[in-house]
């Protein structure tokens, strides 16, 4: 029965036309067939889309990096223009303060020399009235004995003159020096 | 204007139908399963679907050198044009089977599509059916002897011009008898053609040796990746029956011979694959062949246009389906069989929860 069936089998597969060598013809076809595109189309392509997706990864990975690079750059002209801009502004800050200074100084200085000049002036001032003050004492202490001699009508001896003279003019001068401190303690506190 | 021009395509078409009918008859086809032998080599028998074949991979793997002779980074031209073909495919078996079994899947899937479709495109070609060695038989058409060259004597099917015209002549009728002596003092002679090209696919060997070629594989990948005694628990589980027996309950007895059968309609469907491989495609080939056959027979001219369009449509359906369920069954194989774990399980019902979840958001949107 079943050699039957097999027999059956056998002899409708010959009839559809398989047979032994045709099939293994057609597998050993397919066999090179897939070694040949394997080695020749596969690989080499599969191989060049991965070092094409690597490129472009690595294209784009170089973009960023570039962009980022721009970026930093960017930033640090930014820094340092600030920098120099701070810079420039301490520099001038300073240049006005030292301007402020020298000025400041130069006016002290214009002050203190017009101070100088005012005081000698002043002490010259001084100095000359009361040089004039005692030349007015000598002629008037003259004058005042020669118009005592004229009114007395007589000579008087001159050590006697003297005397009379250095008195009236002791007391004169009390009064003349008291006069005269008033006046000239104003100037030289 | 327009409407002139569409009456003078109708009519032309018209009339090439009618010269066709009247010019064109080719004899009766003779369609046959088994391939024509060619030349005998010992007991091995060259037949034209081998020739085919073997032109069919020469000629691949020809283009395939001319495309990659200078191979550069920036495709042009032909590299092109198959660089473009293949990453397609490629692309498309990694999407469908992911990209680590993608990549060891995709040669053989690869090689079963380009190899199908090339063969049958191929043989839409006229040459095809058409040339070949001619066979004296009793009855048969005219067959005129044509020079090629290099090749041995070499017959085309076709028959002379007086009332001969489409008609297979028959010894047996005395008018026919008397025109195939005529015929005979040409140096014609009355007989079947034996096509030197012939789909490739039409040959049963070509499926079978596919469907072989894709079980090997499969079975390969299975192993390969699951280890040998993992993935034949697949169809021989006798586990959970010996389980059964031993423990003396006969819930898992029960349950083990429910596995045991399970495993053994896993075989005969391992066995049934190949059968079907096989079958889905010779048919359609042989199929499309007949019907070109028979519609350049009965309409010579425009008519068997429209079938060509079809073949050239299920020849890449076809190729498309044998690669397609080569790579599925490869994804089966190496899929983790038997009952999953809990946790697998768990993960599994998640994994719908969320795509429940997600269709039920594409819906609401």
């Amino acid at each position: 029965m079943e050699l039957v069936f097999l027999a059956g089998l056998v002899d409708g597969l010959k009839t559809l036309g398989i047979n032994l060598p045709s099939l293994l013809a057609q597998l050993i076809n397919f066999t090179l067939l897939l070694i040949l595109l394997s080695v020749f189309a596969y690989k080499p392509v599969i191989r060049l889309l991965d070092e094409r997706r690597r490129r472009i990864q690595e294209g784009l990975e170089a973009a960023e990096q570039a962009k980022q690079q721009a970026a930093q750059a960017e930033q640090e002209v930014q820094a340092q223009l600030e920098r120099a801009r701070q810079e420039g502004q301490a520099v001038i800050g300073q240049a006005q303060q030292i301007a402020a200074r020298i000025q400041e100084e130069a006016r002290q200085q214009a002050r203190e020399d017009a101070e100088a000049l005012l005081e000698r002036a002043r002490s010259e001032i001084q100095l000359e009235r009361d040089s004039a003050i005692a030349e007015l004492r000598r002629e008037f202490g003259g004058l005042t004995i020669e118009a005592a001699e004229k009114v007395i009508g007589q000579s008087l001896d001159p050590q006697a003159h003297r005397r009379l003279i250095e008195e009236v003019l002791a007391e004169s001068t009390l009064g003349g020096n008291g006069d005269q401190q008033a006046s000239g303690s104003e100037p030289s506190p | 204007m327009r409407g002139n021009r569409l009456r003078l395509a109708v009519v032309g078409l018209l009339v090439l139908v009618l010269a066709g009918f009247v010019f064109l008859r080719g004899p009766t086809p003779h369609i046959q399963i088994k391939p024509e032998t060619l030349y005998s080599i010992g007991i091995i028998n060259i037949t034209n679907t081998m020739v085919t074949s073997w032109l069919v991979v020469a000629l691949m793997v020809g283009l395939v050198y001319l495309a990659s002779r200078r191979r550069e980074l920036v495709p042009r031209g032909v590299q092109n044009l198959l660089e473009a073909i293949v990453e397609g495919f490629y692309n498309l078996v990694v999407s469908i089977a992911g990209e680590k079994n993608g990549r060891r899947f995709f040669p053989v899937v690869a090689t079963i599509f380009f190899f199908v479709l090339f063969a049958n495109w191929f043989s839409l070609f006229p040459i095809f059916n058409a040339i070949g060695l001619g066979q004296e038989e009793e009855h048969g058409f005219v067959m005129e002897k044509v020079d090629l060259g290099p090749l041995p004597a070499t017959y085309v099917g076709l028959s002379s011009l007086d009332q001969l015209q489409g008609r297979t002549i028959d010894e047996e009728d005395p008018e026919a008898a008397h025109k195939v002596e005529q015929e005979k003092d040409k140096g014609n002679f009355v007989g079947e053609i034996r096509p030197f090209l012939r789909g490739v696919n039409t040959d049963l060997n070509t499926p079978l040796a596919l469907a072989i070629m894709s079980a090997i594989f499969v079975e390969f990948w299975g192993i390969s990746t699951l280890g040998f005694f993992t993935y034949g628990r697949k169809f021989f589980n006798f586990g959970g029956l010996l389980r059964g027996i031993r423990r003396l309950s006969l819930d898992d007895v029960f349950r083990g011979v429910i596995d045991a059968f399970v495993g053994f309609l896993e075989l005969v469907s391992e066995m049934v694959r190949l059968i079907s491989f096989t079958f889905r495609l010779f048919g359609n080939m042989f199929a499309g062949e007949v019907v070109i056959l028979m519609f350049t027979f009965l309409v010579p001219l425009v008519f068997t246009l429209p079938f060509y369009g079809l073949e050239i449509f299920v020849g890449l359906i076809q190729a498309f389906i044998f690669a397609a369920l080569t790579l599925v069954f490869g994804m089966i194989a190496v899929a983790h069989g038997g009952p999953p774990d809990a946790e697998e399980a768990q993960a599994e019902i998640h994994e719908t929860e969320t795509a429940e979840g997600q269709l039920v958001v594409n819906s609401e949107q």
